[in-house]
């Protein structure tokens, strides 16, 4: 045990400090950036589960993400159940739709997958927009506030743990595809598929399996950032934009490590909340600036220092050792 | 309200009016798609930030049509060899880097500058709704039993000539067989002492040409706002995924195909469900046909 709480003293620094900050800081506009900083994060280590570690690169996460939040967000304003169960259809709705995606992943490669998960996101964002009687359609759902667990009316420091405890979640399955036999046969599938077949790797099963269980963790994401911000529509928790952040925050941190996402989301998401508070006394059009700043991050990423954040501190870290 | 339901029966023939819709609609959509496909089909790689150059183009369209009032198809021959050059420009800058890396490299490098692109729009010109009016939007022709409007028909005209005359570019001039063959084989061409690089160079700034030009050709149809773009690249990835990615004769098919689903859905259906009937359409041929309706089966998985 303390030998791997040594190997891995990144996290042990990055989630202890998130753990004990809510005990100190009082803040609450720090504390909400504390719980986005660990949602974002939690959302990109489960797309680094397909993404990173299955090499099925997705742009449509944001499919999964929306169906956590309108199974969440409905199910408190339509049958007046708590978010709890919301969360769980969610998950099984989204499990469903991974499967679909992930028997799609099975056929196309790299730009036709990409391509095939954007027309995905696009039809429910269509869909919902237009359902209006009973989505409400482009207009959103007010999810009502009511204090308590049950409802998930949680104050900040009360988020703080939650977004944590989802985030450790997030980060154990990654720590597990990294340890376990099925972990090494996903990288095997990913590094070379045919050579992984003629092992005898069930190339296809894992595949979906790790689509389906990315979905899933990013539906539960989903479904908290509904409670948390108390209200969704359909043109955000669709978008193209949401499900390149998500990419984005684990290439930034490094894909297919385990850590990389929630260093990724330290950096997007507190550049971020800089940048609003800082042009938000502009013409609203300024938030534009965050963005135009972390496209020109993600290109200057993927072609400069493609193993991300992580890779570089492990080459320091090599670097030393030879030392 | 339809126009064929206001106007009464007796004026227009349902069937003839939507098949010269078609016709229109898939005209531009072709000039859109093309330089999709011709990028992807020589340089393999699909760029996701294809709309942001037609968004763009919507942008030059009203910005002349605003500051010089100048008419969208005098401006659509200034814009050809003004997105030439900022395909040059781009090329060198953000593709050129890129080219020989992995998909995921890639993928996450267009879509990168699709995000810059848009917002760099959103800053510079807000996220207002703009709209391009010239004179003729408001000219009616008759033909038969069918109804247009002038705008329409123009746009489409030069949205077939320009794709047309870029398809005999490609047929017959040296240049364009000098691209077919690096799409073809890079290496067999590096031997034949065929310069890829400037090959790549050439294609990227043709294709940024065309959706310019296409950009400006819709601005008069359709709203011009930062994220214009969205909407015409996913359909132009249906065209181009339709006839096969690389083949410039199927995307003009597939266009026809899209714009007769939209047309069809639009009538029956009514607006709103629109595009909802093109991406079932193109999740149905990915996973189908994921080589197109004509192309090579098994083109898709080889990851090309």
């Amino acid at each position: 045990m303390s030998g791997l709480l040594r190997a891995r003293r990144g996290a042990v620094v990055v989630f202890g400090l998130a753990a004990l900050t809510p005990l100190v800081v009082r803040d609450a506009y720090f504390l909400d950036s504390l719980v986005l900083i660990l949602l974002w994060g939690a959302l990109s280590a489960a797309w680094n589960v397909a993404g990173g570690y299955a090499g099925q690169v997705s742009i449509g996460h944001a499919s999964f993400f929306g169906i956590g939040a309108y199974s969440a967000a409905l199910m408190v304003t339509r049958f007046g159940r708590g978010p709890w169960l919301g969360l769980l259809v969610g998950v099984v709705l989204s499990i469903g739709a991974g499967l679909i995606i992930g028997v799609l992943s099975n056929r196309l490669k790299g730009p036709y997958f990409a391509l095939s998960t954007i027309a995905f996101s696009q039809v429910l964002l269509i869909g919902v927009s237009r359902w209006r009687g009973f989505t409400a359609g482009a207009e959103g759902i007010p999810v009502p506030f009511r204090s308590g667990f049950a409802t998930l009316g949680l104050g900040h420091t009360g988020w703080v743990y939650m977004a944590l405890s989802v985030a450790l979640v997030c980060y154990a399955v990654e720590v597990y595809l990294e340890r376990s036999r099925v972990g090494y046969q996903l990288a095997g599938v990913r590094e070379d598929e045919d050579a992984a077949e003629a092992l005898g790797i069930h190339t296809r099963k894992l595949k979906v399996g790790a689509v389906a269980l990315s979905a899933a963790l990013t539906s539960i994401c989903g479904s908290l950032w509904a409670q948390y911000v108390g209200f969704v529509d359909p043109t955000y928790v669709f978008s193209v934009d949401l499900s390149v952040r998500f990419a984005l925050n684990a290439i930034i941190g490094g894909m297919g490590t385990a850590l990389g996402p929630f260093l990724g989301s330290i950096l997007i998401t507190s550049l971020e909340t800089y940048l609003r508070a800082t042009f938000s006394n502009w013409d609203a059009r300024f938030a534009g600036i965050y963005l135009v700043i972390y496209g020109t991050a993600l290109i200057l990423v993927v072609r400069f220092v493609p193993e991300g954040l992580a890779g570089i501190a492990a080459r320091i870290r090599m670097r030393k050792a030879h030392a | 309200m339809d126009p064929a339901r206001r106007l009464g029966p007796a004026q227009i023939d349902v069937l003839a009016q939507l098949a010269v819709a078609t016709v229109l609609l898939g005209g531009i959509y072709a000039l859109i798609s093309v330089g999709l496909t011709l990028i992807f089909g020589i340089m393999r790689v699909v760029n996701f930030a294809h709309g942001e150059f037609l968004m763009l183009g919507m942008y030059l369209a009203f910005w002349a049509f605003v500051v010089f009032t100048a008419d969208p198809y005098f401006v659509v021959f200034v814009a050809i060899p003004l997105f030439f050059v900022v395909g040059l420009v781009v090329y060198g800058l953000v593709m050129r880097g890129v080219i020989h890396a992995s998909h995921n490299v890639q993928i996450f490098t267009t879509v990168g500058l699709s995000t810059v692109l848009q917002n760099v729009a959103l800053v510079a010109w807000s996220g207002d709704f703009r709209f391009v009016r010239p004179w003729h939007l408001s000219t009616v022709l008759r033909a038969g039993s069918t109804i247009f409007n002038l705008t329409q028909v123009v746009a489409s005209l030069i949205a077939v000539a320009l794709t047309l005359a870029l398809v005999a570019f490609m047929k017959w001039t040296h240049a364009g067989r000098v691209m077919r063959a690096t799409a073809q084989d890079r290496e067999a061409a590096t031997l034949m002492g065929i310069d890829t690089d400037r090959v790549y160079r050439l294609t990227f700034a043709i294709g940024i040409a065309a959706v310019g030009a296409a950009g400006v050709l819709v601005a008069p149809l359709y709203s011009v706002y930062p994220t214009a773009g969205l909407q015409f690249v996913l359909l132009s990835y249906v065209v181009v995924v339709l006839g096969g990615l690389g083949d410039m004769l199927g995307a003009m098919i597939g266009s026809l195909i899209v714009a007769a689903v939209e047309v069809a859905g639009s009538y029956f259906f009514g607006v709103a469900w629109k595009e909802i009937f093109y991406f079932i359409l193109f999740i149905l041929v990915l996973v189908f046909r994921p080589a197109g309706l004509f192309g090579q089966r098994g083109a898709e998985t080889l990851g090309v």
